[in-house]
Protein backbone atom coordinates (compact mmCIF):
# COMPACT_ATOMS: atom_id res chain seq x y z
CA UNK A 1 0.00 0.00 0.00
CA UNK A 2 2.68 2.21 0.83
CA UNK A 3 4.79 1.46 -2.46
CA UNK A 4 1.57 1.82 -3.97
CA UNK A 5 1.20 5.73 -2.59
CA UNK A 6 4.42 6.60 -3.04
CA UNK A 7 4.25 5.42 -6.77
CA UNK A 8 1.03 7.51 -7.02
CA UNK A 9 2.48 10.69 -5.76
CA UNK A 10 6.14 10.27 -7.81
CA UNK A 11 3.49 10.38 -10.74
CA UNK A 12 1.65 13.25 -9.35
CA UNK A 13 4.44 15.72 -9.11
CA UNK A 14 5.86 14.45 -12.53
CA UNK A 15 2.51 15.82 -14.04
CA UNK A 16 2.90 18.70 -11.80
CA UNK A 17 6.26 19.49 -12.55
CA UNK A 18 5.40 19.04 -16.31
CA UNK A 19 2.27 21.13 -16.56
CA UNK A 20 3.95 24.02 -14.35
CA UNK A 21 6.71 24.38 -16.81
CA UNK A 22 4.82 23.66 -19.81
CA UNK A 23 2.48 26.59 -18.85
CA UNK A 24 5.21 29.51 -19.50
CA UNK A 25 3.77 28.85 -23.25
CA UNK A 26 0.22 27.91 -22.74
CA UNK A 27 -2.20 30.66 -23.00
CA UNK A 28 -3.34 32.02 -20.39
CA UNK A 29 -0.62 33.94 -19.11
CA UNK A 30 -0.75 35.24 -15.35
CA UNK A 31 2.15 38.08 -16.04
CA UNK A 32 1.11 39.86 -13.01
CA UNK A 33 0.68 36.86 -11.00
CA UNK A 34 4.31 35.60 -11.84
CA UNK A 35 5.26 39.40 -11.17
CA UNK A 36 4.60 39.37 -7.91
CA UNK A 37 6.20 36.14 -6.85
CA UNK A 38 9.36 37.63 -8.33
CA UNK A 39 9.11 40.77 -6.78
CA UNK A 40 9.16 38.10 -3.42
CA UNK A 41 11.52 36.21 -4.51
CA UNK A 42 13.70 38.56 -6.10
CA UNK A 43 13.71 41.52 -4.24
CA UNK A 44 12.80 40.05 -1.30
CA UNK A 45 16.26 37.56 -1.32
CA UNK A 46 18.52 40.11 -2.32
CA UNK A 47 19.89 41.49 0.94
CA UNK A 48 19.78 38.05 2.69
CA UNK A 49 21.84 36.27 -0.59
CA UNK A 50 24.21 39.70 -0.53
CA UNK A 51 25.21 39.02 3.28
CA UNK A 52 25.59 35.09 3.02
CA UNK A 53 27.62 35.12 -0.33
CA UNK A 54 29.51 38.39 1.33
CA UNK A 55 30.80 36.07 4.02
CA UNK A 56 30.97 32.62 1.93
CA UNK A 57 33.41 34.78 -0.06
CA UNK A 58 35.47 35.60 2.68
CA UNK A 59 35.76 32.82 4.94
CA UNK A 60 36.88 30.45 1.59
CA UNK A 61 39.86 33.47 1.05
CA UNK A 62 40.77 33.43 4.63
CA UNK A 63 40.95 29.25 4.90
CA UNK A 64 43.02 29.54 1.76
CA UNK A 65 44.88 32.22 2.73
CA UNK A 66 45.89 30.07 5.72
CA UNK A 67 46.87 26.88 3.73
CA UNK A 68 48.22 28.11 0.53
CA UNK A 69 50.57 30.64 2.60
CA UNK A 70 52.49 27.82 4.44
CA UNK A 71 53.42 26.63 0.96
CA UNK A 72 54.45 29.85 -0.37
CA UNK A 73 51.37 30.05 -3.26
CA UNK A 74 49.28 32.78 -1.69
CA UNK A 75 49.26 34.79 -4.98
CA UNK A 76 46.86 31.29 -6.33
CA UNK A 77 43.64 32.82 -3.65
CA UNK A 78 42.33 34.75 -6.84
CA UNK A 79 42.36 31.81 -8.71
CA UNK A 80 40.97 29.21 -6.82
CA UNK A 81 38.52 31.39 -4.64
CA UNK A 82 37.48 32.54 -8.55
CA UNK A 83 37.07 28.75 -9.79
CA UNK A 84 35.34 27.64 -6.50
CA UNK A 85 32.65 30.52 -6.37
CA UNK A 86 31.81 30.83 -9.96
CA UNK A 87 31.40 27.16 -10.49
CA UNK A 88 30.01 25.65 -6.90
CA UNK A 89 30.00 27.75 -4.07
CA UNK A 90 27.88 30.98 -5.72
CA UNK A 91 24.88 28.65 -7.28
CA UNK A 92 25.20 25.95 -4.50
CA UNK A 93 24.69 28.75 -1.73
CA UNK A 94 22.54 31.29 -3.29
CA UNK A 95 19.78 27.73 -3.72
CA UNK A 96 20.13 27.00 -0.76
CA UNK A 97 19.19 30.45 0.70
CA UNK A 98 16.87 30.78 -1.78
CA UNK A 99 15.38 27.40 -0.93
CA UNK A 100 14.84 28.86 2.64
CA UNK A 101 13.63 32.00 2.12
CA UNK A 102 11.47 31.68 -1.32
CA UNK A 103 10.74 28.08 -1.11
CA UNK A 104 9.87 27.28 2.75
CA UNK A 105 7.35 30.61 1.94
CA UNK A 106 5.96 28.51 -1.40
CA UNK A 107 5.50 25.59 0.19
CA UNK A 108 3.49 26.73 3.46
CA UNK A 109 1.48 29.88 1.41
CA UNK A 110 0.13 27.22 -0.88
CA UNK A 111 -0.34 25.10 2.02
CA UNK A 112 -2.21 27.72 4.04
CA UNK A 113 -4.48 28.42 0.61
CA UNK A 114 -5.22 24.21 0.75
CA UNK A 115 -6.42 24.05 3.70
CA UNK A 116 -8.23 27.42 3.73
CA UNK A 117 -10.43 26.23 0.69
CA UNK A 118 -8.40 29.16 -1.42
CA UNK A 119 -7.53 26.13 -3.77
CA UNK A 120 -10.90 25.22 -4.24
CA UNK A 121 -11.93 28.46 -4.51
CA UNK A 122 -9.48 28.66 -7.80
CA UNK A 123 -10.74 25.54 -9.51
CA UNK A 124 -14.37 26.51 -8.91
CA UNK A 125 -13.49 29.52 -10.84
CA UNK A 126 -12.42 28.24 -13.22
CA UNK A 127 -8.98 28.51 -13.06
CA UNK A 128 -6.38 25.80 -13.47
CA UNK A 129 -4.61 26.01 -10.30
CA UNK A 130 -1.10 24.63 -11.15
CA UNK A 131 -1.27 27.43 -13.98
CA UNK A 132 -2.35 30.21 -11.81
CA UNK A 133 -0.41 29.12 -8.69
CA UNK A 134 2.73 27.05 -9.92
CA UNK A 135 3.58 28.34 -12.86
CA UNK A 136 4.27 31.72 -11.96
CA UNK A 137 6.44 30.68 -8.77
CA UNK A 138 8.25 28.55 -11.83
CA UNK A 139 8.91 31.15 -13.75
CA UNK A 140 9.50 33.21 -10.28
CA UNK A 141 12.25 30.81 -9.33
CA UNK A 142 13.84 30.40 -13.43
CA UNK A 143 14.40 33.80 -13.50
CA UNK A 144 15.55 35.28 -9.87
CA UNK A 145 17.28 32.77 -8.95
CA UNK A 146 20.27 32.78 -11.91
CA UNK A 147 19.86 36.71 -11.36
CA UNK A 148 20.62 36.21 -7.42
CA UNK A 149 23.32 34.01 -8.32
CA UNK A 150 25.15 36.50 -10.48
CA UNK A 151 25.33 39.15 -7.92
CA UNK A 152 26.07 36.55 -5.13
CA UNK A 153 28.99 35.67 -6.81
CA UNK A 154 30.03 39.15 -7.51
CA UNK A 155 29.63 39.55 -3.62
CA UNK A 156 31.77 36.40 -2.96
CA UNK A 157 34.49 37.20 -5.08
CA UNK A 158 34.67 40.63 -3.60
CA UNK A 159 34.65 38.87 -0.03
CA UNK A 160 37.64 37.30 -1.40
CA UNK A 161 39.37 40.68 -2.51
CA UNK A 162 38.89 42.32 0.88
CA UNK A 163 40.23 39.09 2.59
CA UNK A 164 42.68 38.59 -0.28
CA UNK A 165 44.02 42.77 -0.06
CA UNK A 166 43.18 43.80 3.53
CA UNK A 167 43.93 40.82 5.70
CA UNK A 168 46.56 38.31 3.74
CA UNK A 169 48.28 41.86 2.01
CA UNK A 170 48.24 40.43 -1.90
CA UNK A 171 48.01 42.33 -4.85
CA UNK A 172 44.37 43.11 -5.71
CA UNK A 173 45.39 43.81 -9.02
CA UNK A 174 46.69 40.26 -9.23
CA UNK A 175 43.57 39.02 -7.79
CA UNK A 176 41.03 40.75 -10.03
CA UNK A 177 43.61 39.27 -12.75
CA UNK A 178 43.53 35.76 -11.47
CA UNK A 179 39.60 36.46 -11.19
CA UNK A 180 39.65 37.83 -15.09
CA UNK A 181 41.88 34.62 -16.27
CA UNK A 182 39.44 32.36 -14.93
CA UNK A 183 36.32 33.54 -16.28
CA UNK A 184 36.67 31.63 -19.32
CA UNK A 185 33.42 30.10 -21.70
CA UNK A 186 33.78 26.73 -20.02
CA UNK A 187 33.81 28.13 -16.29
CA UNK A 188 31.19 30.65 -16.62
CA UNK A 189 28.92 27.89 -18.50
CA UNK A 190 29.98 25.40 -15.51
CA UNK A 191 28.54 27.50 -13.03
CA UNK A 192 25.63 29.08 -14.93
CA UNK A 193 23.42 26.05 -15.98
CA UNK A 194 23.22 25.04 -12.41
CA UNK A 195 20.80 27.80 -10.95
CA UNK A 196 17.65 27.49 -13.62
CA UNK A 197 18.05 23.53 -12.44
CA UNK A 198 17.98 24.97 -8.84
CA UNK A 199 15.25 26.98 -9.27
CA UNK A 200 13.25 24.39 -11.15
CA UNK A 201 13.64 22.16 -8.88
CA UNK A 202 13.06 24.38 -5.96
CA UNK A 203 9.85 25.81 -7.49
CA UNK A 204 8.54 22.55 -8.47
CA UNK A 205 9.48 20.62 -4.95
CA UNK A 206 7.86 23.40 -2.88
CA UNK A 207 4.89 23.98 -4.92
CA UNK A 208 4.36 20.11 -4.87
CA UNK A 209 4.47 19.81 -1.15
CA UNK A 210 2.26 22.92 -0.70
CA UNK A 211 -0.52 21.70 -2.72
CA UNK A 212 -0.09 18.48 -1.19
CA UNK A 213 -1.07 19.98 2.18
CA UNK A 214 -3.27 17.81 4.36
CA UNK A 215 -4.23 17.90 7.97
CA UNK A 216 -4.09 21.25 9.79
CA UNK A 217 -1.36 23.10 11.41
CA UNK A 218 0.41 19.71 11.85
CA UNK A 219 -0.20 18.89 8.02
CA UNK A 220 1.52 22.40 7.26
CA UNK A 221 4.23 21.97 9.62
CA UNK A 222 5.08 18.69 7.87
CA UNK A 223 4.67 19.95 4.27
CA UNK A 224 7.13 23.05 5.05
CA UNK A 225 9.88 21.14 6.38
CA UNK A 226 9.49 18.55 3.62
CA UNK A 227 9.61 21.28 1.29
CA UNK A 228 12.96 22.84 2.47
CA UNK A 229 14.24 19.25 3.20
CA UNK A 230 13.68 17.60 -0.22
CA UNK A 231 14.93 20.91 -1.44
CA UNK A 232 18.13 21.18 -0.17
CA UNK A 233 19.09 16.98 -0.52
CA UNK A 234 18.12 17.53 -4.42
CA UNK A 235 20.13 20.71 -5.07
CA UNK A 236 23.11 18.81 -3.54
CA UNK A 237 22.49 15.96 -5.22
CA UNK A 238 21.87 17.33 -8.59
CA UNK A 239 24.66 19.64 -8.04
CA UNK A 240 26.78 16.54 -8.18
CA UNK A 241 25.35 15.03 -11.36
CA UNK A 242 25.47 18.36 -13.07
CA UNK A 243 29.16 18.89 -12.15
CA UNK A 244 30.08 15.44 -13.35
CA UNK A 245 28.01 15.87 -16.95
CA UNK A 246 29.81 19.44 -17.13
CA UNK A 247 32.99 18.63 -16.07
CA UNK A 248 33.03 16.13 -18.99
CA UNK A 249 30.37 17.96 -21.80
CA UNK A 250 33.15 21.08 -21.08
CA UNK A 251 36.61 18.68 -21.78
CA UNK A 252 37.53 19.28 -18.45
CA UNK A 253 40.06 16.66 -17.33
CA UNK A 254 39.63 14.64 -13.57
CA UNK B 1 -31.03 18.80 -11.97
CA UNK B 2 -28.61 17.34 -9.86
CA UNK B 3 -28.49 14.44 -9.60
CA UNK B 4 -26.62 11.84 -6.67
CA UNK B 5 -26.80 7.91 -7.75
CA UNK B 6 -26.27 5.22 -5.20
CA UNK B 7 -22.90 7.60 -4.43
CA UNK B 8 -20.41 6.00 -1.84
CA UNK B 9 -17.24 8.36 -0.74
CA UNK B 10 -14.57 7.61 1.75
CA UNK B 11 -11.57 9.65 3.32
CA UNK B 12 -9.10 6.75 3.31
CA UNK B 13 -10.26 4.01 5.55
CA UNK B 14 -12.98 6.13 7.11
CA UNK B 15 -16.24 5.69 4.90
CA UNK B 16 -18.09 8.91 4.91
CA UNK B 17 -21.40 8.47 2.32
CA UNK B 18 -22.46 4.98 1.72
CA UNK B 19 -24.87 4.68 -1.37
CA UNK B 20 -27.05 7.95 -1.28
CA UNK B 21 -29.16 9.01 -3.97
CA UNK B 22 -30.68 12.12 -3.85
CA UNK B 23 -32.15 14.79 -6.65
CA UNK B 24 -31.95 18.25 -6.11
CA UNK B 25 -34.07 20.57 -8.73
CA UNK B 26 -31.51 24.15 -9.22
CA UNK B 27 -34.30 26.32 -8.21
CA UNK B 28 -34.89 24.72 -4.88
CA UNK B 29 -34.06 25.72 -1.58
CA UNK B 30 -32.42 22.58 0.31
CA UNK B 31 -30.44 22.60 3.54
CA UNK B 32 -28.00 19.37 4.48
CA UNK B 33 -28.40 18.59 7.59
CA UNK B 34 -26.51 16.49 10.34
CA UNK B 35 -23.98 16.18 12.39
CA UNK B 36 -20.32 17.19 12.14
CA UNK B 37 -18.13 14.22 10.14
CA UNK B 38 -21.36 13.13 8.27
CA UNK B 39 -20.37 14.22 4.97
CA UNK B 40 -22.33 16.66 4.38
CA UNK B 41 -19.61 19.36 2.32
CA UNK B 42 -18.42 16.58 1.06
CA UNK B 43 -21.97 16.20 -0.60
CA UNK B 44 -21.06 20.09 -1.88
CA UNK B 45 -17.50 19.14 -2.98
CA UNK B 46 -18.70 16.49 -4.97
CA UNK B 47 -21.56 18.38 -7.33
CA UNK B 48 -18.48 20.63 -8.07
CA UNK B 49 -16.40 17.67 -8.80
CA UNK B 50 -13.25 18.77 -6.53
CA UNK B 51 -13.81 15.18 -4.93
CA UNK B 52 -14.44 11.71 -7.18
CA UNK B 53 -17.06 9.47 -5.54
CA UNK B 54 -15.42 5.84 -4.63
CA UNK B 55 -18.70 4.21 -6.23
CA UNK B 56 -22.04 5.59 -7.68
CA UNK B 57 -22.78 8.85 -10.47
CA UNK B 58 -23.23 12.41 -9.57
CA UNK B 59 -25.31 14.03 -12.86
CA UNK B 60 -25.39 17.37 -13.36
CA UNK B 61 -28.62 18.59 -15.92
CA UNK B 62 -28.32 15.04 -17.52
CA UNK B 63 -24.21 15.05 -17.66
CA UNK B 64 -22.03 12.63 -15.82
CA UNK B 65 -19.33 14.89 -14.23
CA UNK B 66 -17.90 11.85 -12.22
CA UNK B 67 -14.36 11.42 -12.48
CA UNK B 68 -13.57 14.16 -15.36
CA UNK B 69 -10.75 16.29 -14.59
CA UNK B 70 -10.84 20.85 -13.88
CA UNK B 71 -10.83 21.33 -17.79
CA UNK B 72 -13.69 19.33 -18.28
CA UNK B 73 -15.82 20.38 -15.23
CA UNK B 74 -15.47 24.01 -15.88
CA UNK B 75 -18.81 24.79 -17.55
CA UNK B 76 -20.62 22.78 -14.96
CA UNK B 77 -18.99 24.49 -12.62
CA UNK B 78 -19.90 28.23 -13.84
CA UNK B 79 -23.26 27.44 -12.89
CA UNK B 80 -22.28 27.56 -9.14
CA UNK B 81 -21.23 29.92 -6.58
CA UNK B 82 -19.68 28.20 -3.71
CA UNK B 83 -19.25 29.85 -0.19
CA UNK B 84 -16.96 27.53 1.72
CA UNK B 85 -16.87 27.52 5.52
CA UNK B 86 -14.42 30.74 6.88
CA UNK B 87 -15.60 32.81 3.53
CA UNK B 88 -12.28 31.22 1.94
CA UNK B 89 -10.62 34.88 0.75
CA UNK B 90 -7.56 35.46 -1.12
CA UNK B 91 -5.30 36.37 2.24
CA UNK B 92 -3.06 38.68 0.10
CA UNK B 93 -5.95 40.39 -1.42
CA UNK B 94 -8.12 43.33 -0.36
CA UNK B 95 -11.86 42.83 -0.51
CA UNK B 96 -12.22 45.06 -3.93
CA UNK B 97 -9.48 42.50 -5.60
CA UNK B 98 -11.33 39.48 -3.69
CA UNK B 99 -14.65 40.26 -5.34
CA UNK B 100 -12.83 41.49 -8.70
CA UNK B 101 -10.93 38.10 -9.20
CA UNK B 102 -12.99 37.03 -11.54
CA UNK B 103 -14.14 40.28 -13.12
CA UNK B 104 -10.01 41.15 -14.01
CA UNK B 105 -9.79 37.05 -15.29
CA UNK B 106 -13.08 36.66 -17.56
CA UNK B 107 -14.00 40.36 -18.94
CA UNK B 108 -12.65 43.20 -20.41
CA UNK B 109 -13.56 45.70 -17.73
CA UNK B 110 -11.63 48.97 -17.05
CA UNK B 111 -10.57 49.24 -13.61
CA UNK B 112 -13.44 52.20 -12.99
CA UNK B 113 -16.10 49.86 -14.56
CA UNK B 114 -14.56 47.14 -12.30
CA UNK B 115 -14.43 49.59 -8.52
CA UNK B 116 -17.91 50.43 -9.53
CA UNK B 117 -19.13 46.92 -10.16
CA UNK B 118 -17.85 46.30 -6.93
CA UNK B 119 -19.17 49.03 -4.96
CA UNK B 120 -22.70 47.53 -6.14
CA UNK B 121 -21.90 44.46 -5.22
CA UNK B 122 -20.30 45.11 -2.14
CA UNK B 123 -23.19 47.30 -1.10
CA UNK B 124 -26.05 44.48 -2.69
CA UNK B 125 -24.66 42.72 0.61
CA UNK B 126 -23.90 45.42 3.66
CA UNK B 127 -20.65 45.70 3.54
CA UNK B 128 -19.46 48.58 1.02
CA UNK B 129 -17.83 50.41 3.68
CA UNK B 130 -15.09 47.61 3.86
CA UNK B 131 -13.69 47.73 0.02
CA UNK B 132 -10.21 48.52 1.17
CA UNK B 133 -9.93 46.19 4.55
CA UNK B 134 -7.98 42.98 4.14
CA UNK B 135 -9.31 39.92 4.88
CA UNK B 136 -7.83 39.70 8.56
CA UNK B 137 -9.33 42.99 9.37
CA UNK B 138 -13.29 42.06 8.64
CA UNK B 139 -15.24 40.63 11.46
CA UNK B 140 -16.64 37.03 10.79
CA UNK B 141 -19.96 38.05 9.52
CA UNK B 142 -18.21 40.66 7.09
CA UNK B 143 -15.87 37.79 5.88
CA UNK B 144 -19.24 35.78 5.01
CA UNK B 145 -20.79 38.87 3.01
CA UNK B 146 -17.83 39.32 1.15
CA UNK B 147 -17.20 36.02 -0.19
CA UNK B 148 -20.92 35.72 -0.56
CA UNK B 149 -20.30 39.05 -2.59
CA UNK B 150 -17.31 37.47 -4.61
CA UNK B 151 -19.61 34.40 -5.44
CA UNK B 152 -22.13 37.05 -6.94
CA UNK B 153 -19.63 38.83 -9.03
CA UNK B 154 -19.32 37.44 -12.68
CA UNK B 155 -22.36 35.78 -13.51
CA UNK B 156 -25.62 34.93 -12.17
CA UNK B 157 -25.31 31.15 -10.91
CA UNK B 158 -28.12 28.49 -11.37
CA UNK B 159 -27.24 27.63 -7.82
CA UNK B 160 -25.64 28.86 -4.90
CA UNK B 161 -23.91 26.62 -2.00
CA UNK B 162 -23.23 27.37 1.48
CA UNK B 163 -20.73 25.33 3.15
CA UNK B 164 -21.90 26.24 7.13
CA UNK B 165 -21.79 30.03 6.35
CA UNK B 166 -23.28 30.95 9.86
CA UNK B 167 -21.31 28.99 12.14
CA UNK B 168 -18.60 30.83 14.45
CA UNK B 169 -21.10 33.48 14.23
CA UNK B 170 -23.04 35.46 16.98
CA UNK B 171 -26.86 35.21 16.58
CA UNK B 172 -27.64 38.83 15.26
CA UNK B 173 -25.18 38.12 12.36
CA UNK B 174 -26.11 34.66 11.71
CA UNK B 175 -29.23 35.78 11.25
CA UNK B 176 -28.50 38.31 8.90
CA UNK B 177 -26.66 35.76 7.03
CA UNK B 178 -30.16 33.84 6.89
CA UNK B 179 -31.76 37.43 5.82
CA UNK B 180 -29.22 37.60 3.13
CA UNK B 181 -29.00 34.02 1.61
CA UNK B 182 -33.06 34.11 1.75
CA UNK B 183 -32.69 37.57 -0.13
CA UNK B 184 -30.68 36.17 -2.84
CA UNK B 185 -33.28 32.82 -3.30
CA UNK B 186 -36.14 35.03 -4.11
CA UNK B 187 -36.02 35.42 -7.92
CA UNK B 188 -36.04 31.76 -8.27
CA UNK B 189 -32.67 31.09 -7.69
CA UNK B 190 -32.25 27.88 -5.40
CA UNK B 191 -28.96 27.27 -2.82
CA UNK B 192 -28.16 24.17 -1.14
CA UNK B 193 -26.99 25.16 2.39
CA UNK B 194 -25.25 23.22 4.89
CA UNK B 195 -25.27 23.24 7.74
CA UNK B 196 -25.43 21.69 11.56
CA UNK B 197 -27.72 24.69 12.96
CA UNK B 198 -31.61 23.59 12.60
CA UNK B 199 -32.05 27.19 14.07
CA UNK B 200 -30.88 28.96 10.97
CA UNK B 201 -31.76 25.99 8.54
CA UNK B 202 -35.68 26.68 9.34
CA UNK B 203 -35.28 30.42 8.25
CA UNK B 204 -34.27 29.85 5.04
CA UNK B 205 -35.15 26.21 3.02
CA UNK B 206 -38.28 24.66 1.99
CA UNK B 207 -36.60 21.11 2.09
CA UNK B 208 -34.33 19.37 4.30
CA UNK B 209 -32.12 16.06 4.13
CA UNK B 210 -30.23 14.85 7.39
CA UNK B 211 -27.25 12.75 6.98
CA UNK B 212 -27.01 10.21 9.32
CA UNK B 213 -23.37 7.75 9.12
CA UNK B 214 -22.92 8.48 5.99
CA UNK B 215 -26.88 7.97 4.72
CA UNK B 216 -29.71 9.91 3.99
CA UNK B 217 -31.90 9.38 7.11
CA UNK B 218 -34.79 11.83 6.04
CA UNK B 219 -35.99 13.78 3.01
CA UNK B 220 -38.56 16.53 3.92
CA UNK B 221 -40.36 19.76 4.44
CA UNK B 222 -39.64 21.46 7.72
CA UNK B 223 -42.76 20.95 8.89
CA UNK B 224 -42.06 16.76 8.75
CA UNK B 225 -38.92 17.44 10.33
CA UNK B 226 -40.18 18.57 12.82
CA UNK B 227 -42.85 15.75 13.55
CA UNK B 228 -40.48 13.44 12.44
CA UNK B 229 -40.26 10.35 15.36
CA UNK B 230 -36.62 9.04 14.08
CA UNK B 231 -34.26 9.10 17.59
CA UNK B 232 -31.55 10.56 15.43
CA UNK B 233 -33.78 13.48 14.19
CA UNK B 234 -35.53 14.42 17.26
CA UNK B 235 -32.23 14.90 19.30
CA UNK B 236 -31.36 16.92 16.69
CA UNK B 237 -34.40 19.28 16.34
CA UNK B 238 -35.03 19.86 20.30
CA UNK B 239 -32.69 22.88 20.22
CA UNK B 240 -35.19 24.47 18.49
CA UNK B 241 -37.84 22.57 18.93
CA UNK B 242 -38.80 19.85 22.36
CA UNK B 243 -41.49 17.53 22.06
CA UNK B 244 -44.26 18.63 21.77
CA UNK B 245 -47.01 19.34 18.85
CA UNK B 246 -47.05 23.53 19.24
CA UNK B 247 -43.77 23.80 18.81
CA UNK B 248 -43.53 21.83 15.50
CA UNK B 249 -46.86 23.92 14.00
CA UNK B 250 -45.43 27.03 14.94
CA UNK B 251 -41.20 26.68 13.90
CA UNK B 252 -41.90 24.68 10.85
CA UNK B 253 -41.02 26.79 7.32
CA UNK B 254 -40.23 29.68 9.40
CA UNK B 255 -39.05 31.85 7.30
CA UNK B 256 -36.83 34.96 7.83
Amino acid sequence: MEIKRLLSDLQDFYALSWRGLAGIVRRPFYYKDALIQMDYAGAGSLLIVVIVDLFVGMALSLQLSAELSNLGMKMYIGMIVGISVVRELGPVVTALVFTGRVGAGMASELGTMVLGHQVDTIRVFGFDPVKKLVTPRVVSSLIMLPALTIIGVAVSLLGGYYINVFVSHQSGTFYWSSIRNILTTENVLAGAIKPFVFGYLIAVICCYTGLSTRGGAVGLRQSTTMAVVLSIVMIIISDFLLTRVLLYVLGFSV
Amino acid sequence: MIVLDRVSFSYGARRVLRDVSVSIGFGERVVILGGSGEGKTTILRLILGLLSPDAGRILIEGEDITGKGDGALRDVRMKFSIVFQEGALFDSLDVKENVAYCLREYTSMSDEEIEARVREILASVGVEQAIHLMPEELSGGMHRRVSIARALALSTPKMFLYDEPTTGLDPVNADNICRLIADLSKDGKGFIMVTHKVSDALKVADRYIFLKDGALLFDGTGRELLHSDIPGIRVFVAEVCPPGPDCAEEQGGKHV
